[in-house]
């Protein structure tokens, strides 16, 4: 995880939300898988230069949410499993969704429109890569 | 309670004030980035909350002591890098460490040069053959030795290189990690600083124009850039400052966005992008937001 993870300080997303996006896509692509280890808290934020509360509020939400679980003495690792990681997969696609729909209103397009153009890449991009 | 308070402090030499009416809090842990141009106020405000200056009114708190009055207690628990690191030039870190060490009932001398070490800073060269950024990091480890509850440090990265400034905050993390130290960084290393703080205090001809927490600042600015064909009374509502044109399209500064209102008033999300810390504290310094 470490290296993978990045934030971007002019965002107008709070840091400790990247992190807990950034851990969430990680789930969500398999990279991070249950049982598996994550950075602790100093480490991680040695690594991305950012204030250890930042980092620890990021776990503290990961780990209201079932994703991470704190095993005392031992560390912090992924809880989520199969169950979690579709979960996780479905809400960055709804996500992206969300953000795909807004574009395709803000330009003025109707439904069919932006449902056609989806189409269209889809297909490409199947074409593109066989 | 708070690690570092004060409320309405005024400080300054002799009938001058110069900084007037301050208010500040950090809470135990926090990470309070004090900003300001050149002549605002901060090396006074820190010499006040050191108890090198006394107040002419109002009061602070440094971990419910009071800087002027019980300085002797307070420093033995403040760790302090000073803006120019104040090591006579003959004296090696090392001797420095170890007289320390004798003044101070605790003092972890090992941990000293162990961090030297590690900053690869020669604890055997005189202070005042090492370079700028060794200096600084001579200070730090310095500083910590006494394993302070509070860390304050005055533009500590001043003429540093962009290699040493993030040696020294990254020296400055582990700290914080290690012991949850509070921590007063007068600074104009915006970038710097922007990831490490927690919280933001700006200070402007010696009053505290705002003090909140970095995340709260980040919500409500947002960096403009409309095309050319949108109608600059849309943005009035949301704090515009420093708008003008580029040719392409507007641009400039706003100081009191709202995410909701913004979709409400049928705006475009990506013309309202994240401000970073150096657009954020130039439009409240120039644009006089608040």
């Amino acid at each position: 995880m470490r290296g993978t993870l990045q934030v971007d300080p002019a965002s107008a997303v709070p840091i400790w939300k990247q992190i807990e996006e950034g851990v969430r896509r990680l789930v969500a692509g398999g990279a991070l898988a249950a049982g598996d280890p994550v950075p602790s808290v100093r480490d991680l934020a040695r690594d991305l230069a950012v204030n250890p509360a930042t980092v620890a509020k990021a776990y503290q939400q990961l780990t209201e949410a079932g994703l991470l679980v704190v095993r005392r003495g031992e560390g912090t690792f992924v809880q989520a499993g199969p169950e979690g990681q579709r979960r996780e997969r479905e809400a960055l696609l709804a996500q992206g969704a969300a953000a795909y729909a807004g574009l395709a209103r803000n330009l003025g397009f109707a439904r069919g429109e932006a449902e056609s153009a989806l189409e269209r890449a889809w297909t490409e991009e199947k074409g593109g890569k066989a | 309670m708070s690690a570092i308070a004060c409320e309405r402090l005024t400080l300054g030499y002799g009938r001058r004030e110069v900084v007037v009416e301050a208010g500040l809090e950090v809470p135990a842990g926090g990470f309070l980035a004090l900003l300001g141009r050149n002549g605002a106020g901060k090396s006074t405000l820190v010499r006040g909350l050191l108890g090198l200056l006394p107040p002419i009114a109002g009061s602070a708190r440094i971990l419910g002591l009071d800087p002027w009055k019980d300085r002797a207690a307070l420093m033995a628990k403040v760790g302090v890098v000073p803006e120019t690191p104040d090591v006579p030039p003959a004296m090696t870190l090392a001797d420095a460490s170890a007289f320390c060490g004798r003044l101070r009932g605790t003092w972890d001398a090992a941990g000293v040069l162990e961090r030297l070490d590690r900053m690869g800073v020669d604890a055997r060269k005189p202070f005042g053959d090492l370079s700028r950024g060794q200096r600084t990091q001579g200070a730090l480890a310095l500083a910590l030795g006494g394993s302070p509850e509070v860390l304050v440090l005055d533009d500590p990265t001043q003429g540093l290189d962009p290699v040493a400034r993030r040696a020294f905050f990254r020296e400055v993390l582990g700290d914080l990690a290690e012991r949850g130290t509070t921590v007063l960084m007068a600074t104009h290393d915006l970038e710097g600083v922007e990831t490490l703080a927690d919280r933001v205090a700006v200070l402007h001809e010696g009053r505290v124009l705002v003090q909140a927490p970095l995340e709260d600042l980040k919500a409500r600015f947002r960096r403009l850039n409309a095309p050319a064909q949108a109608d600059p009374a849309a943005f009035a509502p949301f704090g515009p400052v420093h708008l003008r044109g580029n040719g392409l399209g507007l641009e400039g500064t706003l100081a009191a966005f709202d995410a909701d209102a913004w979709a409400r008033a049928g705006l475009d999300p990506d013309w309202a992008r994240g401000a970073d810390l150096e657009t954020i504290f130039t439009a409240m310094v120039e644009g006089g937001a608040e």
